[in-house]
């Protein structure tokens, strides 16, 4: 079989939903869904590793499939693979694998829940390769499904209420951008009389001044709600807060770079004149939300909402990055979207490993872990300081390539947002503080702790490589992102060179 | 009324036939609840003759269409019907209606949605809605021993007498103003500069009326979440879809030939608008999951009244298809209802569903599907059936509308979400749920399999609306 012809792209998508079918069926089966699900999600990686080594393919993109759909409606299968959806695809199918080693001992309707992390892993593959919007809207709404049951079903003490919040926050932007996709769907179509929802067509729809901000409003919300910005990321904290490991690790990982992924891809995109303009907005919030919930971190005494916010300080940058609309500093936002699933990811597994001994995560009654857990406390160390920057570990590598590329444009934002890193220093040493060092809190059963097994290592000691690669040499990571970039840049967008695409 | 005529009219004299030899059956056959299971092949053959009868004629003596369109909204009856029977087989046995007369008269019930949706003249449409109204009354209040059952009944007939009254004070001045009972005519009677024309409107504005009570749009809804509790819940099914999508097929015929098209749009604006709105918020609150269903039919019919006001083919078309969508899910959300109740009672109340969810997985799992599309969320019917609406919408003009709809859907999110909550995500409640039956688990999965399948693959289906609805 030839495979340059296989739908690799496809299979992406299809395989763990197949397999999260299977494992629904088997759900009096623990044993043979949890390997049903490690197995998948171990091909998918090999897949997602296979597709970065050899790149390749035609035109301007790697790979590339297109089939009719609904065709009264116009609508296709188009999916299509860049350096930028690369760097995603391939950071899905790490994360999900690692949701499903933390994931290994866990009790409760054990089939359905893994079952859940391959429906939502399919999801968001689908989110990060369709080029059609009403495919990329399927998908974007099919993956808020598992994640509400995920929140619901298996989080902590407020889970329903997290898990609503979370899918009506989502959903509000979300169906005021459908509105604004079945506008553009119908201008173009009476502008060409073509109806199409190709994103290539679409962008090339000449769109009346009256409406444009309107439609750009809605395409925009639905993504920053998703990001988030400040002021609409109180579902996020909640949401982290109340969900089990592998929601946390896949909401940060994962949910948070589809609203990132739709705004280069589609938002900007789509109404390019209408983004510069709003880019001083947008950076203005995205430096407020640097320093407020870098701010608000610091006074959490919960570790997962700790670093919830941390997230929301790190979104910050990669926004601001991006409004910079300049090639080193959206090359430094891209690249710290890896690098934040990375190190935020490996912190939420982190803060789970902690409350599965301490049984709390309160930072007032931890402290003094190095004492006992030395191995563990020196993970949490060494992720803490690839989250605040330091040099030489990934997060730093796309922080200094932002700030460069703000600086060249807006010495201000990059002044305020070099700032925004000393915050963020401030709040992870704090971490640190309460959670490794200082005198030891009160915790149940601690004499009896067992320091990382080895199932634990096998998650965190490949992390830890990938901070270090990233930190040291991220060239292998910066290369297939850069000709989409400088496409995105140059207003002629990799989407527009293959309108002639059948 | 010609042989040809007779063929044209074969689906119907099926049900309707078949409703009568049930009911004879019915008296000397020992072994009744079988009837049941005989009503469901009847149906189905029904539906059959509608989809593989070419009729001779296009116009049954000028009262009842026999095109596509007639015979398309036919099948979905006749199979909605079927379901509705197939959903009844257990339960009915329980309650002891599992006589003739039950199935006799929902397959009777059929046979006039059936008519009501092909009719082409307003004595065909008066017919076609007073004959599966009548039978509707008796149908609410079957279960003899259920005093809620009795009281919606009496409820239903009393505001249903009250609406039939008015349909024909209405047909009258609007048969007055035009001189013709025929549909097209009759609405072209009414175009500006006719003589008569605000009689025609005044008559016109007299359907609207009852069409907003049949439908249950606000202001004319006050029946709904009784009527909808008190039901038996595969009556409350049928209820909530069929005899409300035989009105709006039949309304799309009406509004074909309406030129006055103009004057009245303000009207079904604004009943557009009061019914997602106010039904959205009725339905926050309900404990009663019959009674939040039938807000929800309540902002649902908004929807469809949406699409109905944008009108053309795109229109209509989203009609016929927002139809079909929230019939299957509809009536598989009842379904669900009708399958867990056991012989003390229905689950009704949001308590009744505490953290089932993982002792009935697969009934609970298929509600939240139908749930989801009743919430437009994908990949199921329901979104590409709302998908349609707000093209439609957009389309022609009524974005402000649209964007009011949506906001409705948001809201909506939050009571829909509530039931699978409650069902998976709270500690389990020590209420006795049924098993369910083979015959009501069949019906589940067709209805599943119709949302999921219609949701992923619309293709067929909207090409067999573009070829009823050109």
């Amino acid at each position: 079989m030839n495979l340059d012809s296989f739908p690799w792209l496809s299979s992406l998508i299809v395989l763990p939903m197949a397999a999260a079918a299977l494992c629904l069926l088997l759900r009096h089966h623990p044993r043979v869904s949890r390997w049903i699900a490690l197995v998948t999600t171990l091909a998918i990686l090999v897949t997602a590793v296979g597709l970065f080594v050899t790149g390749g393919g035609q035109g301007g993109w790697l790979r590339y499939e297109d089939h009719p759909w609904i065709i009264p409606f116009g609508i296709r299968y188009t999916l299509g693979l860049d350096g930028i959806s690369l760097l995603l695809v391939l950071l899905t199918a790490l994360t999900q694998l690692l949701a499903i080693v933390i994931s290994w001992r866990r009790k409760y309707q054990v089939a359905i829940f893994f079952s859940m992390l391959l429906f939502m892993e399919g999801g968001i593959m689908g989110v990060f390769l369709a080029l059609d919007l009403f495919l990329f809207y399927l998908f974007w709404e099919v993956m808020l499904i598992p994640m509400f049951f995920l929140i619901g079903v298996w989080g902590h003490e407020r889970r329903v209420y997290a898990a609503v919040k979370f899918f009506i926050f989502t959903m509000a932007g979300s169906l005021l951008m459908l509105l604004a996709i079945i506008a553009l769907y119908l201008l173009h179509g009476q502008q060409t009389g073509e109806y199409t929802f190709a994103l290539a067509a679409l962008q090339q729809t000449d769109i009346p001044g009256a409406i444009e901000p309107w439609l750009y409003a809605a395409f925009l919300l639905a993504f920053v709600v998703k990001v988030p910005l400040v002021p609409l990321h109180t579902w996020l904290p909640d949401a982290h807060t109340e969900a089990p490991t592998a929601g946390s690790l896949d909401l940060a990982g994962l949910l948070l770079k589809t609203g990132l992924y739709g705004l280069i891809r589609i938002a900007f995109p789509l109404f390019p004149e209408m983004a510069q303009a709003s880019f001083p907005l947008l950076a203005v919030l995205a430096l407020t939300g640097i320093f407020y919930a870098a701010w608000i971190a610091y006074a959490q005494h919960d570790l997962k909402r700790l670093i919830a916010y941390s997230s929301v300080a790190h979104v910050g940058f990669m926004v601001l990055g991006f409004c910079a609309w300049d090639a080193i500093a959206m090359e430094g936002s891209v690249l710290q979207m890896f690098n934040h699933g990375i190190t935020t990811g490996a912190l939420f597994i982190m803060a789970g490993m902690i409350q599965h001994r301490a049984e709390t995560r309160d930072l007032g009654q931890l402290g003094g872990l190095w004492g006992r857990v030395p191995i563990l406390s020196f993970f949490f160390l060494f992720f803490s300081l690839a989250s605040l920057g330091l040099p030489g570990l990934n997060n730093f590598a796309g922080e200094i390539l932002i700030l460069l590329g703000v600086f060249r444009v807006n010495p201000l934002w990059g002044a305020l947002a070099l700032g925004g890193v000393v915050f963020a220093a401030a709040y992870m040493l704090r971490a640190v503080q309460g959670v490794i060092w200082g005198p030891p809190g009160p915790m149940k059963h601690a004499e009896c702790w067992v320091d990382l097994e080895p199932r634990e290592m096998l998650v965190l000691v490949p992390l830890a490589l990938l901070v270090l690669w990233l930190g040291l040499y991220p060239e292998p990571f910066l290369a297939p992102i850069r000709e989409p970039v400088q496409r995105l840049l140059g207003g002629t967008s990799l989407l527009a060179l293959k309108g002639g695409m059948p | 009324m010609t042989r040809a005529d007779l063929s044209a009219l074969f689906p119907i004299l099926i049900l309707a036939l078949g409703s009568t030899g049930v009911l004879l059956l019915g008296a000397w056959w020992p072994r009744r609840s079988r009837l049941v299971l005989l009503g469901t092949a009847i149906a189905l053959a029904a539906a059959a003759a509608a989809a593989f009868h070419t009729p001779p004629v296009a116009e049954i003596t000028r009262m009842y269409g026999a095109g596509p369109f007639a015979r398309f909204f036919t099948a979905l009856w006749s199979l909605t019907a079927a379901i509705t029977l197939l959903l009844s087989v257990r339960y009915a046995h329980e309650r002891r209606f599992a006589g003739g007369e039950y199935t006799a008269l929902i397959l009777f019930a059929a046979a006039g949605m059936a008519l009501l949706s092909s009719a082409t003249s307003l004595v065909g449409f008066f017919l076609g809605l007073e004959a599966f109204t009548l039978v509707l009354y008796i149908l609410i209040a079957f279960h003899k021993d259920d005093p809620q059952g009795a009281e919606a009944g009496l409820k239903y007939l009393v505001l249903g007498a009250v609406a039939t009254g008015f349909l024909a004070f209405g047909i009258a001045l609007v048969y007055t103003s035009s001189g013709t009972f025929h549909l097209p005519e009759a609405m072209a009677g009414i175009a500006s500069g006719a003589q008569m024309r605000p009689i025609g409107l005044l008559g016109w504005g007299m359907l609207l009326v009852v069409i907003g009570f049949k439908v249950s749009l606000v202001p004319f809804h006050l029946w709904t979440p009784d009527v909808y509790q008190g039901s038996p819940a595969p009556v409350t099914g049928i209820l909530s879809t069929g005899s409300k999508g035989a009105v709006f097929a039949a309304l799309i015929t009406v509004l074909a030939g309406m030129p006055a098209r103009g004057d009245l749009a303000p009207l079904l604006w604004a009943l557009a608008a009061l019914s997602m709105v106010f039904g959205t918020l009725a339905a926050l609150n309900q404990e009663n999951i019959k009674r939040m269903l039938a807000y929800s039919s309540v902002v649902h019919m908004g929807y469809t009244l949406l699409a109905l006001l944008a009108g053309g083919a795109s229109g209509n078309r989203a009609v016929a298809l927002y139809l079909v969508a929230y019939s299957v899910a509809n009536l598989g959300a009842f379904g669900v209802i009708a399958s867990l109740s056991g012989p003390k009672g229905e689950p009704q109340n949001l308590d009744d569903f505490h953290g089932i969810g993982w002792r009935f997985p697969f009934r609970c799992a298929v509600l939240a599907v139908f749930l989801f599309s009743l919430a437009g969320i994908p990949p199921t019917i329901g979104f590409v059936g709302k998908f349609a609406i707000f093209r439609a919408a957009i389309e022609a003009g009524y974005g402000w509308l649209a964007v009011l709809g949506i906001l409705a859907s948001l809201v909506s999110l939050y009571y829909y979400l509530r039931v699978i909550v409650y069902m998976f995500m709270t500690y389990e409640c020590e209420v006795e749920h049924a098993r369910g039956g083979a015959s009501e688990h069949t019906a589940l999965a067709i209805c599943l399999a119709a949302t999921l399948a219609l949701g992923m693959f619309p293709g067929p289906l909207l090409d067999l609306i573009g070829l009823i609805i050109p």
